[in-house]
Protein backbone atom coordinates (compact mmCIF):
# COMPACT_ATOMS: atom_id res chain seq x y z
CA UNK A 1 0.00 0.00 0.00
CA UNK A 2 2.66 2.46 0.81
CA UNK A 3 4.05 1.38 -2.46
CA UNK A 4 0.90 3.20 -4.26
CA UNK A 5 0.97 5.52 -1.71
CA UNK A 6 4.03 7.19 -3.10
CA UNK A 7 3.62 6.00 -6.67
CA UNK A 8 0.33 7.99 -6.34
CA UNK A 9 2.32 10.86 -4.64
CA UNK A 10 4.87 11.23 -7.63
CA UNK A 11 1.86 11.14 -9.97
CA UNK A 12 0.02 14.01 -8.14
CA UNK A 13 3.49 16.19 -8.14
CA UNK A 14 3.58 16.08 -11.44
CA UNK A 15 0.19 17.12 -12.52
CA UNK A 16 0.11 19.88 -9.71
CA UNK A 17 3.59 21.09 -11.12
CA UNK A 18 1.76 21.32 -14.90
CA UNK A 19 4.35 18.38 -16.04
CA UNK A 20 1.72 16.94 -17.60
CA UNK A 21 0.20 19.71 -19.15
CA UNK A 22 3.45 20.94 -20.65
CA UNK A 23 4.44 17.51 -22.10
CA UNK A 24 0.41 17.26 -23.52
CA UNK A 25 0.72 20.49 -25.11
CA UNK A 26 4.19 19.90 -26.23
CA UNK A 27 3.38 16.62 -27.60
CA UNK A 28 0.37 18.30 -29.91
CA UNK A 29 2.44 21.10 -31.07
CA UNK A 30 5.17 18.86 -32.46
CA UNK A 31 2.41 16.28 -34.08
CA UNK A 32 0.86 19.17 -35.53
CA UNK A 33 4.59 20.38 -37.00
CA UNK A 34 5.54 16.97 -38.25
CA UNK A 35 1.99 16.71 -39.71
CA UNK A 36 1.91 19.76 -42.11
CA UNK A 37 5.81 17.79 -42.82
CA UNK A 38 4.36 14.54 -43.75
CA UNK A 39 1.37 16.13 -45.45
CA UNK A 40 3.81 17.83 -48.02
CA UNK A 41 5.45 14.72 -48.40
CA UNK A 42 2.77 13.18 -49.42
CA UNK A 43 0.94 15.40 -51.25
CA UNK A 44 4.05 17.74 -52.91
CA UNK A 45 4.81 17.71 -56.94
CA UNK A 46 8.03 15.68 -57.62
CA UNK A 47 9.13 16.70 -61.31
CA UNK A 48 6.01 17.37 -61.79
CA UNK A 49 4.44 14.35 -60.41
CA UNK A 50 3.40 12.90 -57.14
CA UNK A 51 5.62 10.72 -55.48
CA UNK A 52 4.18 6.54 -55.89
CA UNK A 53 2.62 5.57 -53.05
CA UNK A 54 5.26 3.06 -52.69
CA UNK A 55 7.97 5.71 -52.11
CA UNK A 56 5.77 7.78 -50.08
CA UNK A 57 5.54 5.15 -47.33
CA UNK A 58 9.21 3.92 -47.72
CA UNK A 59 10.17 7.43 -46.75
CA UNK A 60 7.59 8.15 -44.05
CA UNK A 61 8.69 4.65 -42.69
CA UNK A 62 12.35 6.45 -42.46
CA UNK A 63 11.21 9.84 -41.10
CA UNK A 64 8.89 8.58 -38.54
CA UNK A 65 12.12 6.60 -37.12
CA UNK A 66 14.05 10.03 -36.95
CA UNK A 67 11.14 11.75 -35.04
CA UNK A 68 10.42 8.43 -32.92
CA UNK A 69 14.34 8.93 -32.08
CA UNK A 70 13.59 12.47 -31.18
CA UNK A 71 11.26 11.08 -28.78
CA UNK A 72 13.12 8.85 -28.11
CA UNK A 73 15.79 11.29 -26.35
CA UNK A 74 12.70 13.00 -24.48
CA UNK A 75 11.78 10.09 -22.50
CA UNK A 76 15.57 8.77 -22.17
CA UNK A 77 16.66 12.72 -20.93
CA UNK A 78 12.55 13.30 -19.14
CA UNK A 79 13.68 9.75 -17.38
CA UNK A 80 16.69 11.24 -16.41
CA UNK A 81 15.49 14.28 -15.05
CA UNK A 82 12.84 12.96 -13.64
CA UNK A 83 14.39 10.82 -11.69
CA UNK A 84 17.35 12.78 -10.64
CA UNK A 85 15.79 15.19 -7.47
CA UNK A 86 13.13 12.80 -6.34
CA UNK A 87 15.20 11.26 -3.98
CA UNK A 88 18.37 13.33 -3.62
CA UNK A 89 16.64 16.61 -3.55
CA UNK A 90 14.00 15.49 -1.40
CA UNK A 91 17.09 14.55 1.18
CA UNK A 92 18.97 17.61 0.75
CA UNK A 93 15.88 19.89 1.38
CA UNK A 94 14.82 17.71 4.42
CA UNK A 95 11.84 16.51 2.64
CA UNK A 96 11.73 12.98 3.32
CA UNK A 97 13.08 12.79 6.82
CA UNK A 98 9.69 13.19 8.60
CA UNK A 99 8.48 10.51 5.59
CA UNK A 100 11.73 8.22 7.04
CA UNK A 101 10.14 8.57 10.59
CA UNK A 102 6.97 6.69 9.70
CA UNK A 103 6.17 2.98 10.17
CA UNK A 104 6.86 1.88 6.25
CA UNK A 105 10.11 0.11 4.95
CA UNK A 106 12.91 2.71 2.92
CA UNK A 107 12.34 0.34 0.23
CA UNK A 108 8.72 1.06 -0.43
CA UNK A 109 9.95 4.54 -1.23
CA UNK A 110 12.54 4.13 -4.01
CA UNK A 111 9.79 1.47 -5.26
CA UNK A 112 7.41 3.94 -5.21
CA UNK A 113 8.90 6.35 -6.85
CA UNK A 114 9.98 4.11 -9.79
CA UNK A 115 6.74 3.03 -10.06
CA UNK A 116 5.20 6.77 -10.26
CA UNK A 117 7.76 7.86 -13.21
CA UNK A 118 8.05 4.51 -15.08
CA UNK A 119 4.04 4.47 -14.89
CA UNK A 120 3.96 8.34 -16.25
CA UNK A 121 6.67 8.10 -18.68
CA UNK A 122 5.28 4.96 -20.38
CA UNK A 123 1.67 6.36 -20.20
CA UNK A 124 3.74 9.57 -21.88
CA UNK A 125 5.75 7.37 -24.47
CA UNK A 126 2.60 5.88 -25.72
CA UNK A 127 -0.02 9.16 -25.36
CA UNK A 128 2.89 10.69 -28.09
CA UNK A 129 3.64 7.43 -30.29
CA UNK A 130 -0.04 6.76 -30.55
CA UNK A 131 -1.11 10.66 -31.10
CA UNK A 132 2.01 11.10 -33.85
CA UNK A 133 1.37 7.39 -35.40
CA UNK A 134 -2.48 8.88 -35.86
CA UNK A 135 -1.28 12.14 -37.38
CA UNK A 136 0.55 10.43 -40.04
CA UNK A 137 -1.59 8.11 -41.30
CA UNK A 138 -4.04 10.82 -41.52
CA UNK A 139 -1.24 12.45 -43.58
CA UNK A 140 0.45 9.47 -45.57
CA UNK A 141 -1.67 6.66 -44.82
CA UNK A 142 1.17 5.11 -43.62
CA UNK A 143 0.99 2.74 -39.75
CA UNK A 144 4.02 1.11 -38.61
CA UNK A 145 4.06 -2.23 -38.47
CA UNK A 146 4.15 -2.76 -34.93
CA UNK A 147 3.56 0.39 -33.13
CA UNK A 148 2.74 -1.56 -29.48
CA UNK A 149 5.87 -3.12 -29.80
CA UNK A 150 7.91 -0.35 -30.60
CA UNK A 151 6.14 2.00 -28.24
CA UNK A 152 7.14 -0.76 -25.30
CA UNK A 153 10.42 -0.70 -26.39
CA UNK A 154 10.34 2.98 -26.02
CA UNK A 155 9.38 2.75 -22.73
CA UNK A 156 12.38 0.82 -21.95
CA UNK A 157 14.29 3.61 -23.05
CA UNK A 158 13.07 5.77 -20.46
CA UNK A 159 12.64 2.83 -18.01
CA UNK A 160 16.37 2.34 -18.29
CA UNK A 161 17.29 5.72 -17.61
CA UNK A 162 14.82 6.52 -14.53
CA UNK A 163 16.44 2.96 -12.58
CA UNK A 164 20.37 4.21 -13.04
CA UNK A 165 19.40 7.81 -11.79
CA UNK A 166 17.48 6.41 -9.06
CA UNK A 167 20.64 4.55 -8.22
CA UNK A 168 22.52 7.25 -8.82
CA UNK A 169 19.60 9.74 -7.17
CA UNK A 170 20.23 7.33 -3.66
CA UNK A 171 23.62 8.97 -2.67
CA UNK A 172 24.46 11.32 -4.68
CA UNK A 173 23.26 15.09 -5.17
CA UNK A 174 20.45 15.61 -7.59
CA UNK A 175 23.11 17.54 -10.40
CA UNK A 176 25.87 14.67 -9.97
CA UNK A 177 22.49 12.47 -10.76
CA UNK A 178 21.36 13.88 -13.66
CA UNK A 179 24.72 14.75 -15.13
CA UNK A 180 26.04 10.97 -14.59
CA UNK A 181 22.95 9.34 -16.33
CA UNK A 182 22.90 11.53 -18.90
CA UNK A 183 26.92 11.13 -19.74
CA UNK A 184 26.33 6.96 -19.41
CA UNK A 185 23.28 7.10 -22.12
CA UNK A 186 25.45 10.07 -24.60
CA UNK A 187 28.32 7.36 -24.22
CA UNK A 188 26.00 4.36 -24.69
CA UNK A 189 24.67 5.57 -27.63
CA UNK A 190 28.45 7.36 -29.55
CA UNK A 191 29.42 3.68 -28.70
CA UNK A 192 26.12 2.18 -30.51
CA UNK A 193 27.30 4.28 -33.78
CA UNK A 194 30.90 3.28 -33.81
CA UNK A 195 29.93 -0.59 -33.08
CA UNK A 196 27.45 -0.10 -36.57
CA UNK A 197 30.74 1.66 -38.44
CA UNK A 198 32.70 -1.26 -36.50
CA UNK A 199 30.27 -3.61 -38.75
CA UNK A 200 30.52 -2.20 -41.80
CA UNK A 201 34.46 -2.19 -41.47
CA UNK A 202 34.55 -5.89 -39.95
CA UNK A 203 36.23 -4.59 -37.01
CA UNK A 204 35.29 -7.19 -34.68
CA UNK A 205 36.20 -4.57 -31.53
CA UNK A 206 34.11 -2.03 -32.21
CA UNK A 207 31.27 -4.45 -32.81
CA UNK A 208 32.33 -5.77 -29.16
CA UNK A 209 32.64 -2.93 -27.38
CA UNK A 210 28.91 -2.08 -28.93
CA UNK A 211 27.65 -5.33 -27.34
CA UNK A 212 29.64 -4.37 -24.09
CA UNK A 213 27.98 -0.98 -23.81
CA UNK A 214 24.48 -2.48 -24.12
CA UNK A 215 24.78 -4.79 -21.39
CA UNK A 216 26.17 -2.09 -19.05
CA UNK A 217 23.68 0.51 -20.06
CA UNK A 218 20.41 -1.18 -22.36
CA UNK A 219 19.34 1.66 -23.30
CA UNK A 220 20.29 1.75 -26.89
CA UNK A 221 19.18 -1.88 -27.08
CA UNK A 222 15.83 -0.62 -26.44
CA UNK A 223 16.07 1.89 -29.21
CA UNK A 224 17.41 -0.56 -31.59
CA UNK A 225 14.28 -3.05 -30.71
CA UNK A 226 11.62 -0.17 -31.28
CA UNK A 227 13.10 1.29 -34.65
CA UNK A 228 13.32 -2.91 -35.64
CA UNK A 229 9.24 -2.70 -34.81
CA UNK A 230 8.87 0.54 -36.30
CA UNK A 231 10.30 -0.73 -40.22
CA UNK A 232 8.01 -2.08 -42.65
CA UNK A 233 9.55 -5.37 -44.01
CA UNK A 234 10.40 -4.07 -47.53
CA UNK A 235 12.94 -1.00 -45.86
CA UNK A 236 14.58 -4.07 -43.49
CA UNK A 237 15.24 -6.44 -46.67
CA UNK A 238 16.93 -3.29 -48.21
CA UNK A 239 18.65 -2.43 -45.70
CA UNK A 240 23.01 -3.64 -46.09
CA UNK A 241 24.00 -2.70 -42.06
CA UNK A 242 22.31 -1.13 -38.88
CA UNK A 243 22.48 2.42 -37.72
CA UNK A 244 21.04 3.97 -34.98
CA UNK A 245 18.06 4.89 -37.38
CA UNK A 246 17.81 1.90 -39.85
CA UNK A 247 18.05 -1.67 -37.83
CA UNK A 248 18.17 -4.34 -39.76
CA UNK A 249 17.93 -6.98 -37.31
CA UNK A 250 16.82 -6.59 -34.05
CA UNK A 251 18.45 -7.39 -30.71
CA UNK A 252 18.63 -11.20 -29.81
CA UNK A 253 15.83 -12.37 -27.30
CA UNK A 254 19.02 -13.00 -24.73
CA UNK A 255 19.62 -8.57 -24.88
CA UNK A 256 16.16 -7.66 -24.24
CA UNK A 257 16.12 -10.12 -20.84
CA UNK A 258 19.52 -9.16 -19.62
CA UNK A 259 17.86 -5.56 -20.26
CA UNK A 260 15.22 -6.23 -17.86
CA UNK A 261 16.97 -8.23 -15.86
CA UNK A 262 19.00 -5.14 -15.49
CA UNK A 263 16.42 -3.18 -14.83
CA UNK A 264 15.05 -5.30 -11.80
CA UNK A 265 18.83 -5.40 -10.63
CA UNK A 266 19.59 -1.79 -10.28
CA UNK A 267 16.46 -0.62 -8.87
CA UNK A 268 17.32 -3.15 -6.42
CA UNK A 269 20.78 -1.38 -6.00
CA UNK A 270 18.44 1.89 -5.71
CA UNK A 271 17.15 0.25 -2.96
CA UNK A 272 19.33 -1.24 -0.96
CA UNK A 273 21.83 1.67 -1.57
CA UNK A 274 18.94 3.75 -0.26
CA UNK A 275 18.19 1.52 2.59
CA UNK A 276 21.66 1.15 3.70
CA UNK A 277 22.69 5.38 3.89
CA UNK A 278 22.65 7.39 6.51
CA UNK A 279 20.59 11.06 6.90
CA UNK B 1 14.32 0.95 40.98
CA UNK B 2 14.89 2.13 37.53
CA UNK B 3 11.99 2.09 35.27
CA UNK B 4 11.75 -1.34 32.73
CA UNK B 5 13.43 -0.79 29.28
CA UNK B 6 9.38 -1.15 28.06
CA UNK B 7 8.05 1.70 30.84
CA UNK B 8 10.36 4.03 29.08
CA UNK B 9 9.62 6.07 26.01
CA UNK B 10 13.94 6.00 25.23
CA UNK B 11 16.40 3.81 26.85
CA UNK B 12 20.18 3.99 24.64
CA UNK B 13 23.74 3.01 26.05
CA UNK B 14 26.55 4.42 25.03
CA UNK B 15 25.47 5.12 21.13
CA UNK B 16 27.83 6.54 19.04
CA UNK B 17 28.30 7.61 15.96
CA UNK B 18 31.59 8.35 13.69
CA UNK B 19 32.32 9.72 10.00
CA UNK B 20 35.93 8.60 9.29
CA UNK B 21 37.91 10.54 11.51
CA UNK B 22 35.14 12.81 12.80
CA UNK B 23 33.30 12.01 16.00
CA UNK B 24 30.05 13.29 15.88
CA UNK B 25 28.60 11.53 18.89
CA UNK B 26 31.58 9.84 21.44
CA UNK B 27 28.95 8.75 24.13
CA UNK B 28 25.27 9.10 24.67
CA UNK B 29 23.54 7.35 27.28
CA UNK B 30 19.72 8.49 28.22
CA UNK B 31 16.54 6.77 29.70
CA UNK B 32 13.66 9.04 29.49
CA UNK B 33 10.46 7.86 31.02
CA UNK B 34 7.08 7.80 28.90
CA UNK B 35 5.45 11.09 29.34
CA UNK B 36 8.18 13.05 30.16
CA UNK B 37 9.62 16.21 28.74
CA UNK B 38 13.12 16.22 27.95
CA UNK B 39 15.27 18.74 26.94
CA UNK B 40 18.30 18.16 24.86
CA UNK B 41 20.88 21.58 24.83
CA UNK B 42 24.01 21.86 23.42
CA UNK B 43 26.00 24.27 20.89
CA UNK B 44 26.12 23.96 17.01
CA UNK B 45 27.40 21.15 15.97
CA UNK B 46 27.50 19.53 19.71
CA UNK B 47 26.10 16.16 17.89
CA UNK B 48 21.97 17.03 19.12
CA UNK B 49 20.93 16.74 15.59
CA UNK B 50 22.98 13.41 15.26
CA UNK B 51 21.91 12.15 18.24
CA UNK B 52 18.14 12.76 17.38
CA UNK B 53 18.62 11.07 14.12
CA UNK B 54 20.01 8.03 15.59
CA UNK B 55 17.34 7.35 18.21
CA UNK B 56 14.99 7.96 15.15
CA UNK B 57 16.71 5.36 13.02
CA UNK B 58 17.78 8.13 10.23
CA UNK B 59 21.31 7.25 11.04
CA UNK B 60 22.71 4.29 12.32
CA UNK B 61 25.32 3.96 15.03
CA UNK B 62 28.69 3.21 15.14
CA UNK B 63 28.58 1.28 18.06
CA UNK B 64 25.95 1.18 21.24
CA UNK B 65 22.47 0.28 21.47
CA UNK B 66 19.04 1.34 22.73
CA UNK B 67 15.20 0.54 22.47
CA UNK B 68 12.63 3.03 21.68
CA UNK B 69 8.98 2.60 22.82
CA UNK B 70 10.67 -1.36 24.26
CA UNK B 71 11.60 -1.95 21.02
CA UNK B 72 15.13 -2.17 19.07
CA UNK B 73 16.05 1.39 17.83
CA UNK B 74 15.01 2.06 14.39
CA UNK B 75 12.17 -1.06 14.48
CA UNK B 76 8.99 -0.10 12.33
CA UNK B 77 6.73 -0.90 15.34
CA UNK B 78 7.95 1.95 17.61
CA UNK B 79 7.80 3.96 14.34
CA UNK B 80 4.03 3.88 14.42
CA UNK B 81 3.71 5.71 17.47
CA UNK B 82 6.50 8.55 17.22
CA UNK B 83 6.62 11.71 15.85
CA UNK B 84 9.43 14.06 14.28
CA UNK B 85 9.47 17.72 13.08
CA UNK B 86 12.75 18.26 12.18
CA UNK B 87 15.13 21.02 12.49
CA UNK B 88 15.02 21.37 8.82
CA UNK B 89 11.33 21.22 8.05
CA UNK B 90 10.12 20.99 4.48
CA UNK B 91 7.13 19.75 3.26
CA UNK B 92 5.53 19.32 0.15
CA UNK B 93 4.83 23.45 -1.43
CA UNK B 94 2.37 21.78 -4.14
CA UNK B 95 0.15 20.20 -1.45
CA UNK B 96 -2.53 21.84 0.81
CA UNK B 97 -1.92 21.34 4.61
CA UNK B 98 -4.91 19.42 4.62
CA UNK B 99 -3.29 17.25 2.06
CA UNK B 100 0.00 17.12 3.62
CA UNK B 101 -1.52 15.55 7.12
CA UNK B 102 -3.51 13.37 5.10
CA UNK B 103 -0.91 11.60 3.22
CA UNK B 104 1.08 11.08 6.51
CA UNK B 105 -1.62 9.92 7.90
CA UNK B 106 -1.71 7.26 5.11
CA UNK B 107 1.66 6.45 5.89
CA UNK B 108 1.33 6.62 9.65
CA UNK B 109 -1.12 3.86 9.47
CA UNK B 110 -4.49 6.15 10.74
CA UNK B 111 -7.71 4.37 9.60
CA UNK B 112 -9.21 5.96 6.37
CA UNK B 113 -12.55 6.48 8.89
CA UNK B 114 -10.67 8.63 11.54
CA UNK B 115 -8.76 10.51 9.17
CA UNK B 116 -11.18 13.77 8.48
CA UNK B 117 -11.86 14.14 12.45
CA UNK B 118 -8.03 13.83 13.36
CA UNK B 119 -7.02 16.23 10.98
CA UNK B 120 -9.39 18.46 11.60
CA UNK B 121 -8.28 18.44 15.20
CA UNK B 122 -4.85 18.86 14.41
CA UNK B 123 -5.59 21.96 11.79
CA UNK B 124 -7.00 23.66 15.07
CA UNK B 125 -4.45 22.76 17.42
CA UNK B 126 -1.86 24.27 15.24
CA UNK B 127 -3.94 26.71 14.26
CA UNK B 128 -4.25 26.33 10.45
CA UNK B 129 -7.54 25.86 9.85
CA UNK B 130 -8.40 28.77 7.83
CA UNK B 131 -5.48 28.00 5.33
CA UNK B 132 -6.02 24.57 5.36
CA UNK B 133 -6.90 23.99 1.63
CA UNK B 134 -4.19 26.68 0.80
CA UNK B 135 -1.08 25.03 -0.99
CA UNK B 136 2.21 25.23 1.77
CA UNK B 137 4.51 27.32 -0.42
CA UNK B 138 1.73 30.07 -0.19
CA UNK B 139 2.58 29.90 3.36
CA UNK B 140 4.91 31.89 5.69
CA UNK B 141 8.04 29.85 7.30
CA UNK B 142 6.41 30.08 10.52
CA UNK B 143 2.89 28.54 9.00
CA UNK B 144 5.06 25.61 7.20
CA UNK B 145 6.72 25.29 10.87
CA UNK B 146 3.01 24.84 12.39
CA UNK B 147 2.31 21.89 9.66
CA UNK B 148 5.19 20.64 10.29
CA UNK B 149 4.24 20.57 14.52
CA UNK B 150 1.13 19.42 13.41
CA UNK B 151 2.63 15.90 11.12
CA UNK B 152 4.68 15.32 14.10
CA UNK B 153 1.48 14.94 16.34
CA UNK B 154 -0.56 12.97 14.05
CA UNK B 155 -1.34 9.47 14.78
CA UNK B 156 -1.69 9.90 18.49
CA UNK B 157 1.85 9.21 19.20
CA UNK B 158 3.66 8.42 22.54
CA UNK B 159 6.86 9.92 21.94
CA UNK B 160 7.74 13.00 19.62
CA UNK B 161 10.82 14.72 18.75
CA UNK B 162 10.76 18.10 18.22
CA UNK B 163 14.21 19.83 16.73
CA UNK B 164 13.62 23.38 17.22
CA UNK B 165 10.15 23.52 17.27
CA UNK B 166 9.71 27.81 17.75
CA UNK B 167 12.48 28.58 15.03
CA UNK B 168 10.63 30.37 12.67
CA UNK B 169 7.26 30.95 15.05
CA UNK B 170 6.76 34.25 16.36
CA UNK B 171 5.64 34.73 19.82
CA UNK B 172 2.25 33.77 19.67
CA UNK B 173 3.03 30.58 18.09
CA UNK B 174 5.94 29.75 20.94
CA UNK B 175 3.68 30.26 23.09
CA UNK B 176 1.18 28.08 21.11
CA UNK B 177 3.81 25.59 21.22
CA UNK B 178 4.37 25.56 25.24
CA UNK B 179 0.92 24.72 25.53
CA UNK B 180 0.60 22.14 23.37
CA UNK B 181 3.79 20.53 24.83
CA UNK B 182 2.16 20.63 28.06
CA UNK B 183 -1.10 19.01 26.51
CA UNK B 184 0.60 16.25 24.79
CA UNK B 185 2.54 15.77 28.72
CA UNK B 186 -1.03 15.58 29.97
CA UNK B 187 -1.83 12.76 27.68
CA UNK B 188 1.32 11.17 28.88
CA UNK B 189 3.32 11.28 25.41
CA UNK B 190 6.82 11.47 25.95
CA UNK B 191 8.44 14.56 24.29
CA UNK B 192 12.32 15.59 23.23
CA UNK B 193 12.82 19.04 22.86
CA UNK B 194 15.94 20.17 21.31
CA UNK B 195 15.95 24.22 21.52
CA UNK B 196 18.83 26.89 21.46
CA UNK B 197 16.24 29.20 23.17
CA UNK B 198 17.15 27.94 27.18
CA UNK B 199 14.28 29.93 28.49
CA UNK B 200 11.77 28.26 26.81
CA UNK B 201 13.27 24.82 27.52
CA UNK B 202 13.20 25.90 31.25
CA UNK B 203 9.65 26.55 31.08
CA UNK B 204 8.97 23.12 29.32
CA UNK B 205 10.69 20.52 30.52
CA UNK B 206 10.96 18.33 33.71
CA UNK B 207 14.52 16.85 32.74
CA UNK B 208 17.30 18.22 30.75
CA UNK B 209 20.74 16.89 28.98
CA UNK B 210 23.57 19.14 28.28
CA UNK B 211 25.72 17.94 25.82
CA UNK B 212 29.31 18.87 24.27
CA UNK B 213 31.30 17.13 21.93
CA UNK B 214 28.93 14.11 21.46
CA UNK B 215 29.21 13.76 25.27
CA UNK B 216 26.63 14.45 28.47
CA UNK B 217 28.52 16.93 30.53
CA UNK B 218 25.34 17.77 32.57
CA UNK B 219 22.29 15.83 32.64
CA UNK B 220 19.12 15.65 35.32
CA UNK B 221 16.15 17.18 36.97
CA UNK B 222 16.12 21.02 35.66
CA UNK B 223 16.02 22.02 39.37
CA UNK B 224 19.11 20.07 40.03
CA UNK B 225 20.91 21.12 36.65
CA UNK B 226 20.16 24.75 37.36
CA UNK B 227 21.13 23.85 41.23
CA UNK B 228 19.98 26.03 44.28
CA UNK B 229 20.04 29.56 44.88
CA UNK B 230 23.02 31.81 44.73
CA UNK B 231 21.46 34.66 46.69
CA UNK B 232 18.67 37.07 47.73
CA UNK B 233 18.10 40.68 46.86
CA UNK B 234 16.36 43.20 49.13
CA UNK B 235 14.42 46.55 48.93
CA UNK B 236 15.08 48.36 51.83
CA UNK B 237 14.60 51.50 53.41
CA UNK B 238 17.48 53.54 53.80
CA UNK B 239 19.79 50.92 55.22
CA UNK B 240 21.72 51.93 58.40
CA UNK B 241 25.49 50.98 58.42
CA UNK B 242 24.48 48.39 61.01
CA UNK B 243 21.76 46.63 58.57
CA UNK B 244 24.86 46.81 55.70
CA UNK B 245 27.14 44.93 58.54
CA UNK B 246 24.39 42.13 58.78
CA UNK B 247 23.95 41.67 55.28
CA UNK B 248 27.93 41.21 54.91
CA UNK B 249 27.93 38.67 57.31
CA UNK B 250 25.49 36.65 54.97
CA UNK B 251 27.79 37.15 51.43
CA UNK B 252 29.42 39.33 49.46
CA UNK B 253 26.48 42.88 49.34
CA UNK B 254 26.13 44.97 45.88
CA UNK B 255 23.74 47.42 44.72
CA UNK B 256 21.60 46.95 41.94
CA UNK B 257 19.29 50.05 41.67
CA UNK B 258 17.23 49.93 44.43
CA UNK B 259 18.31 46.55 45.24
CA UNK B 260 20.45 45.58 47.45
CA UNK B 261 22.31 41.80 46.28
CA UNK B 262 23.44 39.06 48.86
CA UNK B 263 25.45 36.50 46.59
CA UNK B 264 26.06 33.58 48.19
CA UNK B 265 22.92 33.57 51.01
CA UNK B 266 21.00 30.55 50.33
CA UNK B 267 17.31 30.10 50.94
CA UNK B 268 17.23 28.72 53.94
CA UNK B 269 19.18 32.27 55.36
CA UNK B 270 15.99 34.15 54.27
CA UNK B 271 13.88 33.88 57.57
CA UNK B 272 17.02 34.57 59.63
CA UNK B 273 18.46 37.26 57.82
CA UNK B 274 15.12 39.24 58.22
CA UNK B 275 14.54 38.75 61.82
CA UNK B 276 18.36 40.04 62.47
CA UNK B 277 17.72 43.11 60.17
CA UNK B 278 14.15 44.02 61.23
CA UNK B 279 16.21 43.69 65.34
CA UNK B 280 18.41 46.59 63.60
CA UNK B 281 15.24 48.24 62.63
CA UNK B 282 15.94 48.39 58.59
CA UNK B 283 12.79 48.91 56.49
CA UNK B 284 12.14 45.82 54.76
CA UNK B 285 9.76 46.82 51.59
CA UNK B 286 10.87 43.04 49.53
CA UNK B 287 13.02 40.14 49.40
CA UNK B 288 13.86 37.32 47.21
CA UNK B 289 16.01 34.60 46.87
CA UNK B 290 18.22 34.53 43.32
CA UNK B 291 18.37 31.53 41.36
CA UNK B 292 20.51 31.54 38.35
CA UNK B 293 18.71 30.67 35.26
CA UNK B 294 19.25 27.77 32.46
CA UNK B 295 21.31 30.15 30.54
CA UNK B 296 24.07 30.87 33.14
CA UNK B 297 24.39 27.39 33.67
CA UNK B 298 24.29 26.31 30.29
CA UNK B 299 27.36 29.28 29.83
CA UNK B 300 28.97 28.35 32.93
CA UNK B 301 28.78 24.21 31.66
CA UNK B 302 29.79 25.21 28.16
CA UNK B 303 33.32 27.52 29.07
CA UNK B 304 34.29 24.96 32.10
Amino acid sequence: MTIAAIATLTLHEMLRRRLILVAAILTVFVAILTGFGFHALATQMYHGAPLSQVRVIGLTAQLLTLVAYMFSLVFALGGAFAAAPTIASDVDTGLLLPMLTRPIRRVEIVLGKFLGLALFLSAYAFACGLVEFAVVRIATGYWPPHPFVALGYLCGVAIVMVSVTLLFSSRLSMIASGIAAVVLFGLAWIVGIAADIGGGAHNQAMVDAGTISQLVLPSDAFWRAAVYHLEPAALVASLHGSSPFAVAAPPPPAMIAWAIGWIVVVVGCACWSFATRDF
Amino acid sequence: MPPASADLAIDVAHLAKSYRDLVAVADLSLAIARGETFGFLGKNGAGKTTSVKMLLGLTKPTSGTGTLLGKPLGDRGARAKVGYLPELFRYHDWMTAREELAFHAGLAGVAHADRPRMIAEILDMVGLTRRANDPIGTYSKGMQQRVGIGVAVLGKPDLVFLDEPTSALDPVGRRDVREMVRALKERGVAVFLNSHLLSEVEQMCDRVAIVDRGRIVASGKLADVIGGAVGVRLRLGDPSESALQILRGYGAVSITGEWHVVTGADREAVPALIRELAAAGAAIYAIEPLKATLEERFMEVMTA
